[in-house]
């Protein structure tokens, strides 16, 4: 009986041994979690102090960055350029257009009339402004002492048109050809040709609208086509001085269609060709036919300024006119007025080489006739030289050789040009 | 007749549209060769970039080439040095291009100079000094410091216009930042004997060049920004340089050599001759272009011509 109590004694105390180690050990894991967790707490608040003092660092790090490179840029100046806000481009005054005038002034001397002539050719006021995102509009004021002032152009353009479209619409120069359409300032000679003032009546200004295409192609190919009142700035002011602007049928109107297109011969060769067609379809009324071609040597390297353009012209007026004489009253003798169509044509070619970085030397031939009535043929050699001290003031003098039915001349022009402002020819007068 | 050419017309043009070679590449028109290679270098095989001027043209004389106006028609991107240097033939372009997106009003249009801090704006817009640029010396791209800052608006240009390849503009970036950075540390030390040294140049376009390499600018040919010396103006700067002993008459390839050397001979100075836009002496990079304009000032200044 002894031996069962004690094993059973033995049992109980080995138990209670048991209990009691692990609750010694229960209570070690307890105690020893709380220090890891304190010391995974501390740990922790350490990197958010690491990251904090990294994030100032980091800071600092880029602002000296920052700095260095705006010095090295600036190469000394305070700071670099502000983070920009989009491209720089000149400041526009929104309430002001781009404004600028030319003085052109002349004197002439003529064998004929042995005299001299003090003149201002042109005193021309050009603005020019973007409307709104869609719209451009320019407008130009001439006076000189042979015509009065003039709203050469006021027109509007159209910039964001799609399918490379652009329209133009008010008075302006139509796109007749190469120098019809130029501003007399821009021409390389102190005159206009005068076939160009025959046929065309001056410059091409006209009353209408205009749309223009690009194509869309490697190849440069422009087409022009309007519809205007009339083209030509005289007969444009003899409708004005008639009191016109009466409606009229669409096959009174002028129609014009103007190709062009251009090619890199070389590096430094380049041809353009145009062509013109103009016509007024009721009773077959005028058919205007051109051909403009310019050759162009541009170097553009250390000899940069020299090089020549060598450029011609020539336009074929089929016309027929009211109230012109016909013939004779066989009774009277009393001039017989009525219609006559006539056939006429002219054109010029020059050359204008380019000697230096303000120097140019250049010839032109000149075959002119009338529009109607007589034919005056006129034939004017001309040379020209020109000085530019500066982009924006130029001197030219020309010598022109006349011979004709009616007259022979010569002439000399001296001619003194001046640019104020913001003066561009842009694109079109290239 | 009429209906039959134009309908022949008509159909010879839809023809040459479509004929029109098609890329996927983003079509870039840069008005510099120093913009085109700085596109090249950044977008890789992603941008397919055409130059208008060449390196020997003076940047103020580019001829306003029809052909130009096409390839400016189809663009994606136009990047333009800044700062007024293409007044002369961008706008024009633009004017007749029809494409408003690369207008300098749109989205397409990048301008390299937007982190440059412009130096010599004029307090005074007026013409009696010259042909001045009214937002400052637009002749930075010679100061490959600079260079980085153009490269940095080129990159973030091509990323607004093509964003996908954002990532790989930033790499490029990175990649042609580098390269640069080596480079400049290199010609810093390469420039040494330049600094200090005066010297005159044709047309005051090295304000930042000079300064990057400590040279001394004491005047210019031209007798004022884009106006041709005179007489008076000659005898003046000739006096002023042997009295300052300047030693490099420092000429752009674009401008005219023998007055220049004129110059140089009358007051014992050297030609240095050196081009404002990459590729002007015959190298293909702008880090060639930045290097050829070192080694050609450094030529003269040691005894040979660079003219």
């Amino acid at each position: 009986m002894d031996f069962p109590r004690s094993r059973a004694v033995l049992a109980a105390l080995a138990l209670l041994l048991a209990t009691a180690a692990r609750s010694a050990a229960a209570a070690k894991t307890d105690s020893e979690l709380a220090a890891v967790k304190a010391e995974l707490t501390n740990t922790r608040n350490e990197l958010a102090t690491t990251r904090a003092q990294l994030a100032v660092t980091q800071d600092m790090l880029s602002r000296l960055s920052t700095k260095v490179e705006a010095l090295e840029a600036g190469g000394g100046a305070p700071s670099a350029a502000a983070a920009p806000s989009g491209p720089r481009i000149p400041p526009v005054n929104a309430d002001n257009p781009a404004i600028s005038f030319v003085v052109d002034t002349e004197l002439t001397t003529d064998t004929n009339v042995h005299g001299w002539d003090f003149s201002l050719q042109s005193g021309e006021l050009f603005l020019s402004a973007p409307v709104d995102p869609f719209l451009r509009a320019f407008a130009t004021i001439n006076g000189s002492s042979s015509s009065g002032f003039d709203i050469e152009e006021a027109a509007v353009v159209t910039t964001s048109l799609p399918w490379n479209l652009t329209v133009k619409g008010g008075r302006f120069f139509a796109d007749v050809g190469r120098m019809p359409h130029w501003h007399d300032e821009a021409l390389p000679f102190t005159n206009r040709p005068p076939s160009i003032d025959r046929i065309i009546g001056g410059e091409s200004q006209a009353e209408g609208a205009e749309l223009t295409w690009l194509a869309p192609t490697e190849h440069f190919i422009q087409l022009n086509a309007g519809l205007y009142n009339t083209i030509g700035a005289d007969r444009n002011e003899q409708l004005r001085a008639e009191g016109f602007h009466g409606y009229r049928a669409f096959d009174e109107l002028t129609w014009l269609v103007h190709p062009n297109t251009y090619f890199d011969l070389t590096d430094t060769l380049n041809l353009e060709v145009g062509g013109t067609f103009a016509t007024v379809a009721q009773n077959d009324q005028r058919k205007l036919y051109g051909v403009d071609v310019t050759l162009r040597h541009q170097p553009g390297t250390s000899s940069a300024y020299q090089g020549f353009v060598l450029g011609a012209e020539w336009l074929w007026n089929n016309e027929r006119f009211a109230d012109v004489p016909v013939g004779f009253d066989p009774l009277s003798g009393e001039t017989l007025l009525g219609h006559r169509r006539f056939d006429r044509n002219g054109g010029y070619a020059y050359l204008e080489t380019f000697w230096n970085r303000r120097y140019s030397l250049g010839v032109r031939a000149d075959f002119a006739e009338d529009v109607q009535g007589d034919v005056n043929r006129q034939q004017t050699y001309s040379a020209f030289a020109t000085w530019m001290p500066s982009e924006f003031h130029r001197l030219r003098l020309q010598f022109d050789e006349i011979t004709g039915d009616v007259k022979n001349d010569q002439q000399f022009t001296l001619q003194w040009t001046a640019f104020m402002g913001s003066h561009s020819h842009g694109f079109a007068m290239r | 007749m009429a209906s039959r050419c134009a309908e022949l017309a008509l159909a010879v043009l839809l023809a040459l549209a479509l004929a029109a070679p098609v890329s996927a590449a983003l079509r870039v028109v840069a008005s510099t060769p120093d913009t085109a290679d700085m596109a090249r270098q950044i977008g890789g095989d992603r941008v397919e970039v055409v130059t208008i001027a060449e390196g020997s043209q003076d940047p103020h004389k580019v001829p306003v080439k029809p052909s130009f106006v096409t390839k400016l028609n189809r663009a994606d991107a136009l990047i333009v040095n800044g700062l007024g240097l293409e007044h002369a033939y961008i706008p024009p372009l633009l004017e007749v291009a029809s494409n408003p997106k690369i207008l300098p009003t749109g989205p397409a249009y990048i301008d390299a100079s937007i982190y440059v801090q412009p130096l010599e704006v004029p307090t005074s817009q007026s013409r009696a000094q010259g042909e001045l640029h009214p937002l400052g010396n637009p002749h930075f791209s010679m100061d490959p410091v600079r260079g980085k800052l153009m490269a940095k608006a080129i990159a973030e240009g091509l990323a607004r216009v093509d964003p996908a390849g954002a990532p790989a503009y930033q790499a490029g970036l990175a990649r042609f930042t580098a390269l640069l950075d080596r480079k400049i540390e290199e010609w810093q030390m390469l420039a040494a004997p330049l600094r200090g040294v005066k010297a005159v140049s044709y047309h005051q376009d090295l304000t930042y060049l000079a300064e990057r390499y400590g040279i001394e600018m004491v005047g210019t040919i031209e007798t004022k920004p884009g106006v041709p010396a005179t007489p008076a103006h000659l005898e003046e700067l000739i006096d002023t340089m042997k009295r300052d002993r300047v030693k490099l008459v420092i000429r752009e390839v674009a401008y005219e050599l023998p007055l220049a050397q004129k110059v140089a001979d009358e007051t014992g100075a050297r030609v240095a001759t050196i081009s404002s836009l990459a590729g002007g002496l015959g190298t293909g990079s702008y880090v060639d272009a930045v290097e050829a304009n070192l080694k050609a000032l450094l030529g003269a200044l040691q005894g040979g011509s660079s003219s």
